[in-house]
């Protein structure tokens, strides 16, 4: 029986920023949108979903006078995203 | 990029975004290995020439040019509250590359700091030592280049390593050979001068010569501006 794939993580946009916050410690907003190669509209819409589900933590700061974002997965969110990984594991690897 | 992904995409897309943060190298970071490099060259190079050079009874003045290492430090700060302002990510590689330098300066200052304070004492109780065993009041700052070597051969090699840059690796081994050959070298005669030309010789391949490159590679690869 297949673990079904959380739906939350299951978007290209979604999981790629679980994945770059799940090799770093913390993450800027600017650093994401460069590697994800998105838009700050879509992205910021992406990461509000992540941030309501609990899977990351958002700071809101300041550099010089420019306003910063800064994102770091959660236990919840690193949970989540191993579970994922483990389910698509069974999908390409049937017992 | 909000399509829907199949198992295999899904998979390539994590690995894909994970090696591109794994081994972020902060824009900077070469500065602050260059600054610390040319330093250490420098006053090894300008240590190992007055030590030629200087008459035998003053030649150990020479070593009050290391005190110039203090000056380091100020733009060793200016340079991480830069780079602190404009990185973009923290890896955990890096929070551990931090955790090591700090490590390794704190074992330096241990060091040069307990052989300050045992010469102090051995000089203070001089007359208790006896006729003939003067040199244990220095001897022991014989070890010194040889066990900065190991730490700085320690450190590099880690960081070579940990960052997969092979400069920094190769630096690290060069100063663990540097310290093996000098260890070797305690008895020769004018083995100061030999400890300050291996010390000045392992900066520039240990620091100098990776620093440019990485400033180089940063350029190119780095997140961080």
């Amino acid at each position: 029986m297949f673990k079904d794939l959380d739906p939350l993580l299951h978007s290209q946009l979604r999981l790629a920023v679980m994945s770059l916050l799940i090799s770093t410690e913390e993450a800027d907003f600017v650093f994401i949108r460069e590697k994800t190669a998105s838009t700050a509209g879509n992205l910021s819409v992406q990461i509000e979903k992540l941030h309501e589900a609990g899977y990351i933590s958002v700071k809101k700061s300041f550099k010089g006078k420019m306003p910063r974002t800064t994102c770091r997965i959660s236990p919840a969110g690193i949970s989540a995203f191993e579970k994922y990984v483990e389910a698509l594991s069974e999908y390409l690897q049937p017992k | 990029m909000e399509n829907s992904l199949n198992e295999k995409e899904s998979l390539d897309l994590i690995s894909q975004m994970i090696n591109t943060a794994k081994n972020n190298l902060q824009k900077g970071t070469a500065k602050i290995i260059l600054l610390w490099g040319y330093l250490v060259a420098g006053i090894s190079l300008a240590t190992w020439v007055l030590l030629e050079t200087l008459p035998f009874e003053t030649r150990y003045h020479a070593f009050y040019l290391w005190f110039l290492m203090v000056a380091g430090y100020p733009f060793h700060f200016m340079l991480v509250k830069k780079i602190e302002r404009e990185k973009l990510v923290r890896t955990y590689i890096e929070g551990l590359m931090n955790r090591v330098w700090i490590g390794f300066t704190i074992s330096i200052l241990m060091v040069v700091f307990g052989m300050l304070i045992d010469s102090l004492i051995v000089n203070t109780f001089a007359e208790a030592v006896k006729p003939g065993h003067e040199f244990i009041r220095w001897f022991h700052w014989l070890l010194l280049v040889p066990f900065m070597l190991c730490l700085y051969g320690f450190a590099l090699f880690v960081s070579g390593k940990a960052y997969e840059f092979k400069p920094l690796t190769y630096g690290g081994i060069f100063c663990f050979a540097a310290c093996f050959v000098l260890l070797f070298s305690l008895h020769k005669t004018g083995v100061y001068g030999i400890q300050q030309f291996t010390l000045f010789i392992s900066a520039v391949v240990g620091f100098v010569i990776p620093g440019h490159l990485l400033n180089r590679k940063e350029k190119n690869d780095v997140q961080g501006s």
